[in-house]
């Protein structure tokens, strides 16, 4: 018995210790870039800038997709953290160029020195070739530079990005999905990306449809209960919630509308986890 | 109302004459009568009666209790309701310990555990003096199983049963095991039955009706003195293949093991009667199936799991006033949780929760007081509360239940039951009765948290409401029993029990269609969500008659009928008509004949809302023969008989998709007892 005792005690101390001997110990910044994939690095000739790309995925497919960029101060090799980005996605398809709608970083000071962007890239390598520009403009040095690097783009087996002419000012937008990314059984978030081709060069976010959506399971015939639909946020972005009942092949159709005009309700987007 | 008022001018009586006379002692007696009345008495003798027939199922025994019926979805494995009453309203209890089935589509009702092999006896409590084993509204089937006996010291019993139905070519065969010595006593038990897709009346094979059961038991009672015996108990049951015509899909596999550890103890002393405890534990496992049938559009697997564990103490109490105390206290958990996948071509698999998981948590003390006022009024109450939680327990099943909008987070619910009743002796040997009560019930895993389980009577994808309110009932019941004649040789020894209920139920938990979700099954007519009506009403009667019709005579016969109906005058759904069985047994000696007759009239009163239609009415005769001889030393048995003996092609009003039942069955079966 008292043998039974002193060992429970002796663990308890074993335990305390171990604790403390844990929570002393300084855990270190959570790496923002640790489950990124690093798509590519180079100099913004004039800015004296390195600049380290990093994406969500390794493929870059088209639709919505996010860019890490994290700028290093080639002279003194320091972390830039103030610095006005601008990001340009450039289609060439020999005949003709166009771009392709895009967010520049929000904040020129992040926190943790990383700067995020996106461009929704509106069709695939095939038809051409797509560069990417990040125009740096390093506050510190006050020097202005651009790095252009090549980005191959592949078209998903289930599209996440939608186009369609709106009857109602004839008109082009583009829709992409950017969530869910990762859908599940469950509310999940459901949001877009709306963007209207002013030009060949300018793609402004659009706040000013309204969307309804309707998700459904094609092979069964069915929907789901309480969905919300997409509202406007800011930048062009709607969210709402998607509710799906079960794993399997979702349609979530979605109706524009403006005001009281139709502008398109033949579109659709297809999920399947 | 006028029923209260009544019981309370009873009640006031029984005051005056507690007051009155302290002489009680024959009234104890009565008492007993009563309480054996109440429980098992003229019940256990209609199931020994119908055991007699050895390849009858539990269920075949059950249904000839008045009070019972069947909701029949395939040849084996129907959903006992008492008085209409069914799933969460009533409980169905194995020894005294709560088993939930593992079917969504509820295929396994605990009564497919039980053997007659291996049932002691069966008690069916209406209403509220069900509630000592839990809250409920509608009642408490309990089915005690049999004990391992100590008859013969260190000789080894057996009972050999084999036997063969024509109409579903239908194999049973069976071993019961009995063996004693020193402070051991065991009992073993045996049954397989395999049958095939069985023949209705007129002649038509009834496809997916088969099925394959094997069944084994072992209980070992060590005896720790005179008075008190440890007692273990295993059982498990294998079902391959088991058909349910009525439903779109059959049982692949199911398995049941439970297993118990209780202490009994008979005769204690220190006021007390007998007392046991007892801890349990078992789990169910389900595969329903559709590859065995034609034009399904998807193949799909839906598994369920249930597994409960829980424990109990009971124990009866005299008390000094000549009452008899008797109490229960017990807790179970149990964990449910059915999922379903189906496989489309080039697709992602399907899948989801049927069944959220979920763990439901029961505690709950019910009492039964009884106490003699004097030498002809007796007063009883009943009582019961429950503490009942229920929470989802994983991401998955809380992130599915809020896509219908419901709150994830775990709900509590206190439950309470009470009844009264006033007994009054008449004449020696018979009695009139009046109970009142109140009683609540828990709504069920499914209809909390069920999510688009198809209902394949009415058509539609139920899905549950987790902030469904708690069901209950204000309820009276009155009834008098009693013996008329003397017995004997010559003599005529009649038993009658003439019983009446009513009633008024609130937030009556029912499927109302939801038009604004889709269903989720390919066919289904739409989706139902479980709501509560604000009031539902049922009423109706029982009579009983049996006895002793001279030496070798011997006959039952019950007559029932049930009313129930919504606050906007629908009936509601799983009620049967009016029905009546007649049996005669002659039984001059090791030779016995028996002739049943069975009517039920249409049921024109159906439950649309339910999927359920007009039930035309029908009549059965079956006949039965046995015939007992010693040989060498073991005792030879033989039984025939023919049920269904015009060959009538007929369903009940509770049986789904009007499935005809078996046509002309021939049976035969041998018993060997060594």
């Amino acid at each position: 018995m008292q043998t039974i005792s002193r060992f429970s005690v002796s663990l308890f101390f074993l335990a305390a210790i171990f604790a403390a001997a844990c929570s002393k110990e300084d855990s270190p910044a959570p790496d923002p870039m640790a489950n990124m994939v690093k798509l590519t690095e180079g100099f913004a000739a004039g800015a004296a800038t390195k600049v380290q790309v990093y994406t969500e995925q390794a493929t870059i497919q088209t639709g919505y997709t996010r860019f890490y960029l994290t700028l290093t101060d080639s002279a003194t090799g320091k972390s830039i953290r103030d610095a006005h980005v601008k990001l340009m996605p450039m289609m060439d398809m020999g005949t003709m160029k166009h771009s392709a709608p895009c967010e520049d970083p929000v904040t020129e000071k992040p926190a943790d020195g990383v700067y995020q962007g996106a461009a929704v890239f509106i069709m695939p390598s095939m038809g051409g070739s797509w560069t990417m520009s990040f125009m740096i403009h390093n506050h510190l040095s006050n020097k202005e530079g651009t790095l252009t690097v090549p980005i191959t783009v592949a078209e998903p087996a289930k599209s996440t990005l939608k186009s369609f002419t709106a009857k109602h000012d004839g008109q082009k937008y583009f829709v992409a999905l950017i969530e869910p990314s990762k859908p599940k059984i469950g509310i999940n978030d459901f949001e877009i990306g709306v963007y209207k081709r002013a030009s060949m060069m300018s793609f402004p976010a659009d706040s000013t449809m309204r969307f309804s959506i309707e998700p459904e399971m094609p092979t069964m015939g069915h929907g789901s209960p309480n969905n919300v639909n997409p509202v406007h946020q800011r930048n062009g972005h709607f969210k709402g919630n998607v509710n799906f009942t079960m794993t399997g092949f979702w349609r979530v159709h979605f109706d524009a509308f403006q005001q009281s005009a139709v502008a398109d309700t033949t579109q659709y987007f297809d999920i399947e986890f | 109302m006028t029923i209260a008022l009544g019981f309370l001018a009873l009640a006031s009586q029984g005051q005056h004459g507690h007051t009155l006379s302290m002489d009680s002692s024959a009234f104890v007696q009565l008492g007993e009568v009563y309480l054996k009345a109440q429980a098992s008495s003229p019940r256990q003798k209609l199931v020994n009666y119908y055991r007699g027939n050895p390849n009858f199922t539990l269920e075949d025994i059950m249904a000839r209790l008045p009070e019972v019926s069947f909701v029949r979805r395939g040849a084996y494995g129907m959903e006992p309701t008492i008085r209409g009453y069914s799933g969460g309203q009533i409980n169905v209890l194995v020894d005294g310990m709560r088993i939930y089935g593992a079917c969504t589509d509820k295929m396994d009702p605990p009564t497919i555990y039980i053997e007659p092999t291996n049932l002691d006896h069966i008690q069916v409590q209406t209403m509220q003096s069900g509630s000592m084993h839990g809250s409920t509204i509608g009642g408490t089937v309990l089915l005690n199983m049999a004990q391992p006996s100590h008859a013969d010291e260190g000789r080894l019993h057996a009972n050999l049963s084999s036997g063969y139905g024509s109409a579903a070519k239908a194999w049973y065969e069976s071993l019961q095991m009995h063996y004693g010595k020193g402070r051991w006593s065991f009992l073993a038990n045996g049954t397989w039955r395999k049958s095939q897709d069985y023949r209705a009346g007129g002649g038509d094979i009834i496809p997916y009706s088969g099925m394959k059961k094997l069944n084994y038991s072992l209980a070992a009672k060590y005896r720790l003195n005179e008075n008190l015996s440890l007692k273990m108990q295993w059982l498990g049951d294998d079902g391959w293949n088991i058909g349910y015509p009525a439903l779109p899909m059959d049982v692949g596999y199911a398995a049941a093991r439970i297993a118990s550890l209780s202490i009994e103890s008979e005769k204690p002393g220190h006021g007390w009667t007998d007392w046991n405890a007892r801890v349990y534990a078992n789990r169910v496992r389900h595969y329903m199936d559709d590859t065995h049938r034609p034009d399904v559009p998807m193949h799909m697997d839906m598994p369920g799991l249930s597994s409960t564990q829980g424990a109990y103490a009971e124990g009866t109490r005299k008390t000094g006033t000549g009452g008899t105390l008797r109490f229960r206290a017990d807790l179970s958990s149990t964990f449910l949780t059915a999922s379903m996948t189906m496989y489309p071509p080039n697709e992602a698999p399907m899948y989801m929760l049927t069944w959220p998981d979920h763990r439901k948590t029961q505690s709950g003390i019910g009492a039964s007081y009884q106490q003699p006022l004097d030498s002809n009024w007796q007063l009883q109450v009943n009582a019961r509360i429950d503490y009942i939680s229920h929470r989802l327990t994983s991401e998955e099943a809380k992130e599915e239940v809020s896509v219908l909008g419901y709150e994830t987070d775990p709900r509590s619910d206190f439950l309470k039951n009470l009844s009264i009743t006033a007994a009054r002796k008449l004449r020696p040997g018979s009695q009139a009765f009046l109970t009142i009560g109140y009683a609540e019930r828990m709504p069920t895993g499914s209809e909390l948290y069920g999510f688009y389980l198809f209902n394949a009577q009415d058509g539609y994808d139920y899905i549950g409401k987790a902030n469904l309110l708690v069901e209950n009932s204000l309820q009276a019941e009155t009834g008098l029993r009693g013996k008329w004649g003397k017995g004997g040789d010559r003599g005529l020894l009649l038993q009658y029990q003439l019983t009446a209920f009513a009633a008024r139920l609130s937030n009556y938990i029912i499927g109302i269609v939801e038009p604004s979700l889709s269903a989720m099954t390919i066919g289904a007519n739409g989706v139902k969500s479980w709501q509560n009506l604000a009031t539902a009403f049922q009423t109706g009667g029982e009579a009983t008659l049996s006895g002793q019709l001279g030496k070798n005579w011997q006959g039952v016969a019950t007559l029932r009928y049930t009313f129930a109906e919504d606050a906007d005058g629908n009936p509601l759904p799983s009620i049967p008509p009016l029905k009546t069985a007649v049996s005669l047994r002659f039984q001059p000696g090791a030779f016995s004949a028996q002739a049943e007759w069975e009517a039920a009239a249409a049921q024109h009163r159906f439950s649309t809302r339910a999927g359920e239609d007009m039930t035309p009415g029908f009549m059965l005769v079956n006949l039965r023969f046995g015939y007992t001889i010693p040989v060498a030393k073991t005792t030879l048995g033989i039984q025939a008989g023919v049920d269904n003996l015009f060959d009538l092609r007929y369903h009940e009003h509770l049986d789904w998709g009007n499935i005809p039942r078996m046509g002309r069955n021939i049976y035969a079966q041998i018993s060997i007892r060594l």
